[in-house]
């Protein structure tokens, strides 16, 4: 939990995501800054990481989410944006090997379905695929930017099973928006 | 991350970070196997550069002239700085086409010296001549292994490298039928092979890479390319002869 001097306060941490969800212009600065002063918070690495997949930065991305990983491993959104990166970067094998941990969640967890759904998506399952990200979908009630995305998916596979239907070629599946509701609700680790 | 994508895994990703995923790798995780997929990305892009300045030079030269373009290549990955935003398409144009201007300012010094076709069958004939003494006591034993890996490189080296300038050298259709069997079989062969013996097969035979320049792009010594080539080699003509 967080409780140690080494991590950045809650209300600090609510603060800068309030900040972030408000779109401050300094928002990445404002990370650095907190960052400098809590180097070892994996919330915040993972925060960076994501605003950085955010605006196109993907190069410096990576390393903050891994960081992210590297210091909370129990951080389950983390860990699963880290995976959901790789994958959107066309590394399947690592995101599977990222993703391995998130088979100890409960078997209904939002999380554990999203994994379940897109490992059957790189096998091109996609009936099973759609179904177990649905699952998740109906789960997940603290986050709903990545139920959005999912539905995202979830409407390209349709379109892939039956593909009369025309679903906007760059319509983008987000993986690696800003979660920052899922931290404002619940910004503990698992 | 090689060939072509499943398309479910296609419906997710985003081609502008598969790059960006081998740089991060290359720069911040210091992983060298990020090298030879940039290199190979890239590749094309050397060897256009090489063809339009291969009128510089005497017309046995393009072999030449890809191998310093593949060098410039080379260089560009590891000088460039994937976070000053500039697309390293640009950044390579110009470090390519300068070694290759580079070299061609060179080659009417080096002419009498040896062509890289030259240096390359040298390399070849150096690193089977030291695994074969060391597999074979016969020194006829010895010299045929010698001869066997030296045709499978020839075999290998015209079907990986496909270039229409080379002519089919079989002599009838049947023999082009064996040919092309058997250059399947090596091609299916390779992918068997441990993964740092496959890269140095695959980049020497198709692109024609000198083991200096595989040991730049793997991060290892020229030696060990060199035990590497050998270590490849024998273990096809090993699998060959079971095969025939």
């Amino acid at each position: 939990m967080v409780a140690t001097a080494k991590l950045c306060d809650e209300a600090t941490l609510k603060g800068l995501i309030s900040a972030l969800e408000a779109g401050a212009p300094d928002d990445l600065e404002r990370t650095d800054r907190l960052l400098a002063q809590y180097p070892e918070d994996g919330r915040l690495h993972f925060l960076r990481g994501s605003m950085l997949a955010g605006i196109g930065r993907p190069i410096e991305a990576l390393p903050a989410l891994r960081k992210a990983v590297e210091l909370a491993p129990d951080l389950v959104i983390a860990r699963f944006q880290l995976g959901f990166f790789l994958l959107t970067c066309g590394d399947a094998a690592e995101a599977l090997s990222v993703w391995g941990p998130l088979a100890l969640l409960p078997a209904d967890h939002y999380l554990r379905l999203f994994v379940a759904g897109l490992t059957h998506l790189i096998r091109d399952e996609f009936g099973e695929s759609a179904r177990l990200l649905e699952e998740g979908m109906a789960a997940n009630q603290e986050n709903p930017v990545l139920n959005r995305d999912m539905a995202l998916l979830i409407d390209k596979i349709r379109n892939l099973q039956s593909p009369v239907d025309t679903v906007a070629a760059d319509s983008d599946v987000s993986a690696t928006s800003l979660l920052l509701r899922q931290f404002a609700s619940k910004h503990t680790t698992h | 991350m090689n060939g072509a994508l499943r398309r479910g895994l296609a419906l997710l990703v985003r081609a502008e970070r598969t790059e960006a995923l081998l740089w991060a790798r290359l720069r911040f995780e210091k992983r060298q196997d990020a090298r030879e997929p940039l290199f190979n990305r890239y590749a094309g892009l050397a060897r256009s550069i090489a063809s339009r300045h291969r009128s510089w030079g005497r017309s046995a030269a393009w072999r030449d002239a890809e191998q310093w373009a593949y060098t410039g290549l080379l260089q560009a990955i590891d000088a460039f700085d994937p976070l000053r935003g500039a697309p390293f398409e640009a950044y390579a144009r110009r470090r390519i086409a300068g070694a290759v201007r580079d070299g061609f300012a060179k080659s009417s010094e080096m002419e009498a010296q040896l062509s890289a076709r030259r240096r390359q069958q040298r390399e070849r004939v150096g690193s089977l001549k030291a695994a074969s003494i060391a597999a074979e006591d016969d020194p006829v034993e010895c010299l045929g292994a010698i001869a066997a890996s030296l045709a499978i490189g020839l075999i290998l080296e015209t079907r990986l490298a496909a270039d229409e300038r080379d002519p089919d050298p079989s002599p009838s259709a049947y023999e082009g039928l064996v040919w092309r069997q058997t250059q399947a079989k090596l091609v299916r062969e390779i992918d068997r092979l441990p993964a740092n013996e496959a890269v140095v097969v695959r980049q020497h035979y198709e692109h024609g890479l000198s083991f200096a320049q595989i040991a730049l792009l793997l991060g290892l010594s020229r030696g060990r390319i060199s035990q590497l080539h050998s270590a490849a080699l024998l273990k096809l003509k090993k699998r060959m002869a079971k095969e025939y």
